[in-house]
């Protein structure tokens, strides 16, 4: 069996032809001039981000707590808003934007845009402004992961990567609806909260951070390698694209969802990869169409296609046992193996606990937690989520209904 | 030549990039255009058999038009080739081939007797083996030109690279760090290459990012020698890039 040899960055297969070996994206990637080295002694980076107590006497209404993450595009800090007492995701944009006269004026205009989605499945913004010399939005605080955890741990399994689908379209068709495209759907910006919820994240962010002035790419699209999901039309000019970029980039999304792969050159459909229903192979195929004009026009089109697959894969698998109702809620335990635990979609989490997402569609109230890195094996109501005894044949919190599994424990 | 600097000298005060010099040339096929020329195409003929065989042209037959297609171009007045886009020596050679397909070939072909004419030593030999070791792909032959045209551009400037550093004696060096050209940590952990190689971990960081540099400003100047003006550089390392990716 032929080795396929991974390039250790982009982790992309090396082609035979791959010039002395090394990854020829990745050694064109290192040519950009805007790419910092990462380890070099030489210049600097381009951009730190601030520690937390230089940046604390600029939001005296916050206490900052941590940083969770940085890149071309900004850093984010996990924030306590203490008025409100609640927990807030503080984005600060790097400096070097600010000094762009034009830029106030975008983002003011940006940010009012983005106020206007106001949706379950989008991360909401809160407030946004100028605070000292960063300019800053202050967003939803999303506890869970993201879609490249879940794809890097490959614990998605195809019910609930179509779960998460429907709602990221729920989330796109809203912002189209309003016109905004976000122009950078990627894993990275999809967020999913402890609850299963979709949550989209930095819509907008790449039209207000502007391609780089001696390129039509985003810093964090050249640096992150983000042109995996960049619609054809985007890559060559990314003046003129519509909403229909974003369908592009959540075929691609699709793909590695289902497949753990992006598709690339002449690519197999879904399901010649993995085992997933053949009728999803049109789908991620028409999402990926090369030409705007033969792709899904609408994100709504995308999620009735994978509803219908979705509603009636359910009845066609033996041994659900809400065959008839697929909406009752239902308690249906089986002795598990750690692995199948995890392979239903449990999130490991550096503390140990295993979070398991809990897809509201699905029938089944299979709710598992790890705690303390022992199993446990937790009941919940798939109806409202909280707690129920083996025995109870109501919910007593929201009355559902429980019926047993066939087999039972 | 400056590297990724912003010049606002127009196309003539451009630093003598081969291309440049045979535009600026033109139908005064000097000297140094026509070596200029003929540097060009012993760097990216490759990308042009492979566009023969792609087209199905069997690899005897590629080889032959490979050649006789060099022989026109460094002809005298083989600029005076037709090709409106000739802004960049990419495109120029693609639509050069493409035309000399439709139209010459044919020709030349129907009077061709024994051996074609051979004016750049190429390594025909090896280049159907090189050509089988393509990946099957759906994209146009045009885009998988572009992407070929990157990978052969990228050969030359780790080939260059190499040399350089032979020269100054750290081969060592070189075949120690190359995996850092494509990726600095992920790679190659400093720590190992600091112990293998005998050198502080902080020498590995400068030697590292020394080298990194030396090639980022080796592909610039390499692409630069394939465009009219500085300001398409960057413009043509984003479509190169693009084609790499497999747009």
């Amino acid at each position: 069996m032929e080795t396929i040899r991974l390039c250790p960055s982009c982790k992309k297969p090396l082609a035979p032809n791959a010039p002395k070996g090394l990854c020829p994206e990745c050694l064109m990637k290192g040519a950009f001039p805007s790419q910092a080295d990462p380890g070099a002694s030489g210049p600097p980076p381009r951009w730190t981000p601030p520690a937390l107590d230089q940046l604390q006497p600029h939001f005296p209404e916050l206490e900052i707590l941590e940083l969770l993450g940085a890149g071309g595009m900004g850093a984010v800090y996990k924030a306590l808003q203490k008025k409100l007492d609640r927990a807030v995701a503080l984005k600060i944009l790097p400096l070097e934007t600010a000094r762009d006269p034009a830029f106030a004026e975008r983002f003011a205009r940006e940010a009012k845009a983005l106020a206007r989605l106001n949706h379950p499945n989008i991360v909401a913004v809160y407030d946004f402004g100028q605070s000292g010399p960063y300019y800053y939005f202050i967003m939803e605080f999303v506890e869970g992961t993201n879609l490249r955890g879940l794809i890097q741990d490959k614990s998605l399994e195809p019910r609930q990567a179509l779960e998460l689908v429907i709602q990221i379209c729920t989330a796109l068709q809203f912002a189209h609806d309003e016109r905004i495209v976000h122009r950078d759907i990627k894993p990275e910006n999809i967020l999913i909260s402890k609850k299963g919820q979709v949550k989209i994240a930095d819509f907008g962010l790449a039209k207000l951070m502007g391609p780089r002035p001696d390129s039509g790419l985003t810093a964090s699209q050249m640096m992150m390698g983000t042109l995996n999901y960049m619609a054809p039309e985007q890559r060559e000019n990314s003046k003129n694209v519509d909403h229909r970029a974003d369908i592009y980039s959540l075929g691609v999304v699709f793909y590695e969802m289902l497949t753990g792969q992006v598709p690339m050159g002449r690519f197999d459909p879904p399901s010649k990869k993995v085992q997933v229903d053949v009728r999803l192979d049109e789908v991620v195929l028409r999402a990926l169409e090369r030409e705007p004009e033969r792709r899904y026009q609408q994100a709504s089109q995308i999620r009735s296609n994978v509803e219908t697959i979705a509603g009636t894969a359910g009845k066609s698998e033996p041994k659900s046992p809400a065959a008839g109702n697929p909406r009752a809620p239902v308690i249906y335990a089986k002795k598990k193996t750690r692995s199948e635990f995890l392979g239903i979609g449990a999130v490991v989490s550096a503390t140990g606990f295993a979070l398991v997402l809990i897809p509201h569609w699905w029938p089944l109230g299979i709710i598992l937690m790890l705690i303390g890195g022992r199993m446990s094996l937790v009941l919940v109501c798939s109806n409202c989520a909280k707690r129920i005894t083996r025995d109870a044949e109501l919910c007593p919190h929201c009355a559902a209904r429980f019926q047993e599994a066939p087999g039972g424990m | 030549m400056t590297s990724g600097a912003k010049s606002d000298k127009g196309p003539e005060d451009f630093p003598a990039t081969r291309w440049s010099l045979v535009l600026k040339a033109g139908k005064n096929d000097t000297t140094r255009a026509q070596a200029a020329l003929s540097s060009l195409c012993q760097t990216y003929w490759f990308p042009l058999y492979a566009h023969a065989r792609r087209r199905r042209y069997n690899p005897h037959d590629a080889e032959d038009l490979t050649q006789e297609f060099f022989a026109r171009l460094l002809e005298r007045h083989a600029l005076a080739w037709a090709d409106p886009e000739r802004g960049r020596f990419r495109s120029f050679l693609l639509a050069a081939m493409n035309n000399f397909l439709a139209t010459e070939w044919e020709k030349a072909r129907a009077q061709k007797r024994g051996a074609g004419r051979q004016v750049l030593s190429l390594d025909l030999a090896a280049a159907e083996e090189r050509f089988d070791l393509e990946p099957a792909d759906d994209a146009t032959p045009d885009k998988a030109f572009d992407k070929q045209w990157a990978l052969a551009l990228l050969d030359e400037v780790l080939n260059k690279l190499e040399s350089e550093y032979q020269r100054e004696g750290k081969q060592v060096l070189f075949a120690a760090l190359r995996p850092t050209l494509a990726g600095a940590r992920e790679s190659q952990p400093y720590a190992e290459l600091s112990a293998s190689l005998g050198m502080s971990q902080s020498a590995v960081k400068v030697a590292v990012h020394r080298l990194r540099r030396r090639c980022r400003d080796m592909v610039r100047q390499e692409i630069a020698h394939t465009v009219a003006s500085p300001g398409e550089i960057d413009s043509e390392m984003r479509h190169l890039f693009a084609a790499l990716a497999g747009s």
